[in-house]
């Protein structure tokens, strides 16, 4: 795994991921940053592990895994689900990536599938860390920790890491859609991120556009189904077994 | 206590032919791999999921730029659903980025299987957002059985 710097990367920002998830929230939420911030691509990551496979933008190539920016944030963000198999690499990569250039605390954004999705008036927006006081950020932000369960995906890895380097790490998880890209949700979490960073977008432009992008969406997310299958996603809805 | 017993066999049976139909249906897709739109038809094959529950079988889609009107959901024979949508505008590949293919698409276009048997004649359809939502109340064929003496 390599990480290419295209420009200077800024010491000490801070560090967003969105990653193809349940409801592709992550992704969603990162190419409205991308826009709203107008931010520019700072690095990519090429490796062989990858699929052979390029992202053409203006008939030029690029990998499926970039990280935008600027002068305070950098947004690493994956254009095609990351193959099951390849998630600790990739996610070890960046994270060690990050911690070399001083990150201060990373920000995975994503979504928790829940089944009764369509009747919810209001999504819920809630938090998991590395460490205990990065945890408290979120709560301090009346931000609802998510306490028991499983994690499975890009996010887990992310945590993991980050827990045993010692890097502050947060994710936080939109109640969503599990296999219908949500762009309600990833509104909401763009929200979330705002509370707990001062990051604030627009997100009335996201809802707007809400059906034009799950139209757009639509391949990614069948894709992305493919791979939460394989690394069996659903395990996330399973009841937990309490070992303490 | 006999009819209990057969309904729970009956259900095990069911969910068996359930996991091996989905089963085939991922392998088919992994074979048959092919776009998600048809140029000839002019349609897109809308994001589906079929969910089984002990009372019913609940299909949903997600039917962006369409309108409740405009969504047709009919069934082909006692096991498959057919939906149909019109979108509000048609759109383009151009729109999408995509100038190597010319052509649009105008509709959402699918069949769905059923995985057990339900009541198609009792079917309840849904529509809010652009989210489908069909409920197909299952068939349970019970066999009263008598106790022995």
């Amino acid at each position: 795994m390599n990480i290419v710097e295209r420009s200077a990367i800024p010491s000490g920002a801070l560090m967003l991921f969105g990653f193809p998830d349940v409801g592709l929230v992550g992704v969603i939420a990162a190419e409205h940053l991308v826009s709203e911030l107008n931010l520019t691509e700072v690095a990519y990551m090429e490796s062989k592990l990858l699929p052979p496979l390029i992202v053409l933008h203006d008939g030029l190539p690029h990998s499926s895994i970039r990280i935008f920016g600027n002068n305070k944030i950098l947004l690493a963000v994956s254009e095609t689900p990351i193959p099951a198999d390849i998630i600790y690499p990739i996610v070890y990569a960046l994270v060690d990536w990050g911690k070399r250039k001083n990150v201060k605390v990373m920000i995975s954004l994503s979504g928790i599938p829940v089944q009764d999705r369509q009747d919810l008036k209001e999504l819920k927006v809630f938090a998991a860390a590395s460490n205990q006081n990065t945890l408290k950020l979120a709560q301090d932000k009346g931000i609802e920790t998510l306490l028991e369960g499983y994690m499975v995906g890009p996010q887990a890895v992310l945590l993991q890491r980050c827990a045993k380097i010692d890097l502050p790490a947060l994710t936080l998880m939109s109640q969503c859609f599990f296999n219908y890209p949500d762009p309600e949700a990833a509104a909401e979490v763009l929200k979330s991120l705002a509370n707990v960073t001062g990051v604030k977008v627009d997100v009335g432009k996201l809802l707007e556009k809400g059906e034009e992008i799950r139209m757009k969406a639509r391949d990614v997310m069948q894709r992305t189904q493919q791979e939460m299958s394989k690394m069996k996603k659903t395990q996330e809805l399973d009841l937990p077994m309490y070992v303490s | 206590m006999a009819i209990k017993k057969k309904r729970q066999t009956r259900d095990e049976i069911d969910e068996y032919r359930e996991n091996v139909d989905e089963w085939i249906e991922q392998f088919e897709k992994t074979l048959l791999e092919r776009p998600s739109w048809n140029k000839t038809t002019s349609s897109i094959e809308p994001l589906r999921g079929v969910k089984v529950t002990p009372t019913e079988v609940v299909v949903t889609a997600d039917l962006p730029l369409t309108k409740e009107k405009a969504v047709q959901v009919k069934p082909l024979d006692d096991r498959t659903l057919e939906i149909s949508a019109k979108m509000t505008r048609k759109v383009r590949f151009k729109e999408l980025g995509i100038i190597h293919h010319e052509g649009e698409f105008h509709m959402f276009y699918c069949h769905t299987h059923i995985p057990v048997p339900v009541h198609m004649d009792k079917m309840k359809v849904k529509f809010k957002k652009g989210m489908l939502e069909v409920h197909l109340p299952r068939k349970h064929e019970q066999v009263v059985l008598k106790e022995k003496k």
